[in-house]
């Protein structure tokens, strides 16, 4: 909403029709003859040989599936292998004029793609660079298996130094590009620019564009390529992810180098099924996937079909999309025209097509093509085909060799090392910047009003014994944007955006202040895009930036649960721990808007391992675990409750520090010393806990201990289990639904690890399993401070003269749980 | 109206009784004076007649039972009057539902208000790991604490509540239960309820053969048992041995029963000249007159001198109060007193403590000399062994045999040192030697 725009309804409302541009169709019609201005004989055979291995190392791995073996060389790969036999013109064309600084990202049929890329880059590297690379990566345990024997070049060895690091990763070899924890649908080779493939399909949908972001804020040279397949064209965040690239505020609000199109292809690998579905004529409407990019204006995307079945055509159309990015004219759309022989997966029995149809492709195969016209025009004799391909074949039985011997490509040994994946789930990190440019903004940090303001705030709930007033107070939202103006201006990379993020200040003022601080390119909104909010900033992360996405209410999670579950926790670990993962995603839980935005879904995050989740409930708290999570490397979630942001500081003596600290993550924190019974909570609910804890104390005589969890992953449950050890009695509360709240988990491992010195079961108190009802019947869904005194009256320690309103009783937990309510 | 039998408080310090047997049953006819029971402490026995005509509409004991003193054990009454007024607090707690039904109306809401648990409080045998750690740690049984925690489940509060009303234990009896992995007993038969190692230890049976019967030990057995092997376990005690001349002593016996011809009232025994010999010797060796209490000893300006007497239902040890300022007459008398009151087995149990120093006299069976068992916190136990004639150099340079009397003195080393308990052995010796009467 910024206020340049002006939105004039004469103009608005005015009549007239909206006019396309012609999207063009299999338009290139050049013949060798025509190329050889372009290519050499050695770039024609280069084309033609990197298809062949393509081909080769696929139809290797469909007779290991198939029949067991290949050329006589035994192998059971139980794991999955989606082949793209039949596509790999299209991967060549997509790689041959990108290098090292171009980024693909992939989906889960993507071996050609990472061959081609590979092959690419090892072209245009000098020796030097190839042994440089080979050597050091996992210090030399991929190299060394080929380089044993290896009488060729250095380019040469590169190659089976590419087979076979590719092909032990899909076997899940510790010497393969990932350490064996990719494996076939996820691998990659960041040093060539291969980025992540991705098993879910459109997953690269999103984080390619934060890819592209990352290139474009951080003024990196490349550009980024999305190969995803026709049906993703049915997927959420691939829509999304064209959508936010498209943004208008690219061309028209952002300044300087930063303005203009994000460098990005979204690169559809159209073989005309997703599985069996045919995607023209049955599952999708789009009769040509090129005319989707007519969506977006101004430039429909620059969409365009191109024949996938000549490598000529795709790199012709490469060499001009790539000038249109160089030209900020991003995004492009390519509909690349292929088709696959192979099935879907090697159980495919291809039920869906005829034979013909295969055939016909078949008739007009691109390597056979590609090779008769190169003969044809004179570029060479078969005899030289005949040679390339009898040196490739040589080249994928040794891999496959070295690959399949368990001693030479041994298996992570999770016996000898049981801490093998534990070590790479996080890589624990602390850096302070992830690029040494000077951060760029707006205005020295003193001059900011909001920085000024917050000076004036008494940083201690307490003055002279007395509350202060609300309005005097430094708040929970004050401790979140001191660590994050201070990050902005510390780390060059770092980038914040979602929904009402500039200029509004974000919905609940946390970023009031930011917006005349940052330039566009570090603070921006994003479209109601939540899928795309987190991917991007997944992709933005795995190329090094820092990045601060923000989900305006936790219910709206959802709207990315693949991007939170299945991407943002997943690519450290399956890098094999190369890659790191600085995104801290801030989700606001609210309250008082019913059942869609009142949700505490902090459990489900912490279920999905790979991520760390915090929950600050006091501005002290909030101030130093963020800045521990902006200083980390580790994915983190950052749960904010919309009922405290208010909150001044009223447990740390001494306030909020007005200079730089962290809270270690995975901490908790004793708010109230006890003796009597401890009242673990998480979220906002410590405050109900404080109120609790002083009835127990005032009308019962019981001292209560209240911890706040502060983090929920990870934990260290060594101040709880102490506690509970001295009161002998737990109460776990948090305004989460009961049901599968993590609080549970936490209540079961108090129970293994104290056993012996509780007094009662450890209770949990969570909200009810219903929806949240409207704000004037929250108090019937919440947890109350009578909540927990009367569970703990019912189950923990009966006390005297009380008389319970809520039910607590074990009878009234099972008949609940029947009900499933 | 019915009446409720008490069991009775035997002697200030008696906390309870153990029940021995009824001799009624519920439900018969007794009449005023009829023998209803008997129980006994831990020094004696015990009978209790029925206080009232009437049915014995109920009893609340049963055979090994531990009454606490005051307790009503029996309700005797018309057949048909209720006995509710007299069970005692304990058997029956009231409910929690009529407790909540009991709360004020004005403060709940009869369709919100929720009875917290249908279960009674104590109906569950369900007990917290932090309550049974508490009850192992402190050996407490808890088998008879009522839960008050949900579901009638015992919480450490239960655990506390009955530790603070369970007397204190030894820290022996607590070693010992914590070696045998047993519970303490809810009452000692120490003061005031102490635990002592007594109330403990239980000493294994041992099979010899398939011929043998097996009886119960009594619980003055048992009781005898548990303090020699106390003393034996935590004493430093050894023995020494001496005789005296019995010359003096044994004439004046012959004259004692010549003067008995003739009237005189005091059949004064060897046994008592010895005694009253000792007496004088502990009023010259006060170092010997005390109590060991483990890091203080209790000097007396008294003697209270116990002597053990073999009872029927086993070894009990009076005391002769203030046996230094007897006559030798006194001593006599007192002593025959209070052997005849344990062989009837109506010693008042107060006149079964006290002592300073004990004697015990074996002499009778012809024991030339033993080790007594000392009776702790005494340090010294006297032995007197039967009179054997004995080669001697006498008066006139002739040698020849006397009679005398054999002397063996236990003392606890941790009190005092082997010679000035040698003093006190030399000193009885002198005393016998130089007795007249």
């Amino acid at each position: 909403m910024p206020k340049v725009e002006f939105i004039d309804p004469k103009i608005e409302r005015q009549s007239s029709e909206i006019k396309l541009d012609p999207i063009p169709v299999n338009q290139y019609s050049k013949s060798i003859e025509d190329e050889k201005i372009n290519f050499s004989k050695d770039e024609f055979l280069k084309i033609y040989r990197d298809m062949v291995i393509i081909r080769e190392f696929e139809t290797m791995l469909n007779e290991i599936k198939v029949n067991g073996e290949y050329r006589t060389i035994p192998y059971n790969h139980p794991g999955p292998a989606h082949l793209s036999i039949g596509q790999e013109a299209s991967a060549v064309g997509m790689a041959y004029l990108l290098d090292e600084n171009d980024y693909i990202f992939g989906s889960h049929r993507s071996h050609g793609e990472i061959l081609a890329k590979g092959l690419s880059v090892i072209s245009k590297w000098d020796d030097h660079q190839l042994m440089d690379i080979m050597k050091s990566y996992w210090d030399g345990a991929t190299l060394k298996p080929v380089e044993k024997d290896h009488g060729g070049t250095v380019n040469d060895l590169a190659i089976d130094f590419l087979l076979y690091g590719t092909l032990a990763e899909i076997f899940a070899r510790e010497n393969g590009f990932n350490k064996g924890l990719g494996g076939s649908m996820h691998a990659f080779f960041t040093p060539f620019g291969v980025y992540p493939n991705n098993a879910i399909v459109g997953g690269s949908g999103d984080i390619a564009v934060g890819g592209a972001l990352y290139k474009k804020v951080n003024q990196k040279p490349g550009i980024v390529i999305a190969n995803i397949g026709d049906a993703s064209m049915g997927c959420g965040p691939v829509w999304e992810g064209m959508v936010f690239s498209s943004m208008d505020q690219f061309r028209m609000l952002w300044e300087g180098e930063y303005q203009g199109g994000l460098p990005i292809i979204f690169n559809f690998m159209n073989n005309q099924y997703g599985m069996g579905g045919q995607t023209r004529g049955e599952t999708m409407g789009y009769d040509t996937l090129a005319r989707v990019g007519a969506a977006f204006a101004p430039y429909q995307m620059h969409a365009e079909r191109i024949d996938g079945y000549n490598p000529l055509a795709v790199i012709d159309a490469y060499r001009r999309k790539i000038d249109i990015l160089k030209e900020k004219k991003g995004p492009v759309l390519l509909d690349t025209l292929t088709y696959r022989f192979s099935g879907h997966s090697p159980s495919d029995a291809s039920s869906y097509r005829t034979k013909e149809e295969i055939e016909a492709w078949q008739n007009v195969d691109s390597i056979i093509d590609y090779g008769k016209s190169l003969v044809q025009g004179g570029v060479c004799a078969q005899s030289d085909l005949d040679e390339i391909k009898s040196a490739v074949v040589g080249k994928v039985e040794k891999a496959l060799k070295l690959a399949s011997n368990d001693e030479i490509s041994p298996r992570m040994d999770l016996i000898a090392n049981p801490g093998a994946i534990e070590d790479v789930m996080f890589t624990n990190g602390s850096v302070d910047r992830f690029d040494d440019r000077i951060p760029e903004v707006n205005m020295l940090m003193e001059e900011n009003l909001r920085v000024q303001q917050i000076a004036k705030k008494e940083r201690f709930g307490y003055k002279d014994g007395k509350e202060v007033s609300k309005m005097k107070s430094y708040h929970l939202r004050d401790g979140l944007f001191e660590a994050i103006i201070d990050r902005f201006y510390k780390d060059p990379t770092c980038i914040a955006y979602g929904e009402e993020n500039r200029d509004w200040g974000g919905a609940f003022a946390v970023y009031r202040g930011l917006t005349e601080a940052l330039p566009y390119h570090r603070l921006f909104n994003s479209p109601i895009s939540e899928g795309a909010i987190v991917g991007t900033a997944i992709g933005y992360a795995m190329c090094g930036g820092r990045v601060i996405p923000e989900i305006m209410y936790c219910d709206f999670l959802g709207r990315s649960g693949d991007e939170v579950f299945n991407q943002l926790p997943k690519w450290q670990a399956m890098s094999g721990g190369l890659l790191k993962m600085p995104v801290v995603m801030r989700v606001s839980v609210g309250s008082k808007y019913g059942a869609q935005h009142s949700q505490d879904w902090s459990s489900l995050v912490a279920h999905i391992p790979g991520i760390k989740v915090i929950f600050p409930t006091t501005p002290y708290d909030a101030k130093g675990l963020l800045n521990a999570a902006l200083q980390g490397t580790d994915p983190v979630v950052v749960f904010e409750s919309q009922r405290i942001y208010d909150k001044a500081e009223l447990f740390h003596e001494g306030g909020v520090p007005e200079g730089y600290y962290e809270i270690e993550i995975g901490e908790p924190d004793v708010k109230k010393e006890g003796k009597d019974i401890t009242i673990l909570t998480i979220g906002s609910t410590l405050y109900t806990a404080v109120d609790a804890a002083k009835v127990l104390e005032e009308k019962y005589g019981l001292s209560a201990e209240v911890i706040d969890a502060r983090s929920i992953v990870p934990f260290n449950y060594e101040k709880v289990i102490a506690s509970v050890k001295k009161t002998g009695r737990i109460v776990l509360a948090s305004d989460a639904c009961e049901r599968g709240s993590v609080l549970n988990e936490m209540a079961q491992t108090i129970s293994e690890t104290a056993f012996d010195y509780l007094d009662a079961p450890p209770v949990v108190v969570g909200s009810r399993n219903w929806i949240t009802p409207a704000y004037e019947l929250e108090d019937y869904f919440f947890p109350q401070k009578e909540w927990i005194i009367d569970a703990i009256h019912t189950k923990i320690l009966p006390l005297d003269d009380h008389t319970p309103m809520n039910d607590f009783s074990t009878t009234e937990q099972l008949r609940r749980s029947k009900l499933g309510v | 109206m019915a009446e409720a039998v008490i069991m009775p408080r035997q002697g200030q310090s008696v906390e309870s009784c153990i029940f021995s047997e009824w001799f009624v049953k519920k439900g018969d006819k007794v009449s005023k004076g009829d023998l209803l029971f008997a129980y006994e402490t831990d020094k004696a026995a015990f009978e209790q007649e029925a206080p009232a005509d009437g049915i014995l509409l109920a009893t609340f004991a049963e055979e090994g039972d531990e009454i606490p003193v005051l307790n009503v054990v029996a309700v005797i009454g018309e057949e048909g009057e209720s006995i509710d007024a007299f069970i005692p607090s304990g058997e029956k707690a009231p409910a929690v539902e009529e407790i909540v039904k009991d709360a004020p109306a004005e403060e709940v809401n009869e369709e919100t208000a929720l009875a917290v648990s249908k279960v009674l409080p104590g109906d569950k045998t369900g007990i917290s790991p932090r309550a049974r750690n508490l009850a192992v740690a402190e050996r407490m049984a808890t088998d008879q604490i009522v839960g008050t925690g949900p579901e009638g489940r015992i919480i450490e509060r239960d655990i506390r509540s009955a530790l603070q009303s369970q007397p204190k234990a030894t820290p022996l009896a607590k070693a010992i239960a914590s070696h045998e992995k047993i519970s303490l007993p809810s009452k000692g038969s120490g003061e005031q309820g102490k635990i002592m190692a007594r109330d403990v230890k239980q000493m294994p049976s041992v099979t010899l053969s398939e011929d043998y019967t097996d009886k119960k030990i009594s619980n003055i057995r048992k009781i005898i048992s548990d303090n020699m092997y106390e003393s034996l376990a935590n004493t430093a005690q050894l023995t020494l041995h001496s005789s005296a001349d019995a010359r003096n002593i044994m004439a004046a016996r012959k004259a004692v029963k010549a003067k008995m011809a003739d009237g005189y009232a005091y059949n004064i025994t060897i046994n008592d000249m010895v005694s009253y010999a000792a007496v004088q010797a502990l009023m010259k060796n006060p170092e010997i007159n005390i109590h060991f209490m483990g890091d203080s000893i209790r000097s007396f300006s008294n003697v209270h001198l116990g002597f053990a007497v073999d009872a029927p239902r086993g070894l009990m040890v009076p005391t002769v109060q203030h046996a230094n300022h007897l006559t030798i007459e006194g001593i006599s008398a007192k002593m025959k007193e209070l052997a005849e009151a344990c062989q009837k087995g109506n010693i008042n149990p107060e006149a079964l403590q006290g002592a300073t120093f004990t004697l015990t006299n074996l002499g009778g069976f012809g024991i030339e000399m033993f080790t007594p068992v000392l009776n702790p916190p005494q340090a010294g136990i006297l032995g007197i062994n039967t009179i054997t004639q004995q080669p001697a150099i006498l008066d006139d340079g002739t040698f020849g045999f006397i009679p005398k009397i054999g002397l063996s003195l236990t003392f606890d080393h941790r009190a005092l040192d082997g010679a000035p308990a040698a003093r006190f052995l030399q000193s009885v010796v002198q005393e016998i030697k130089a007795f007249e009467l």
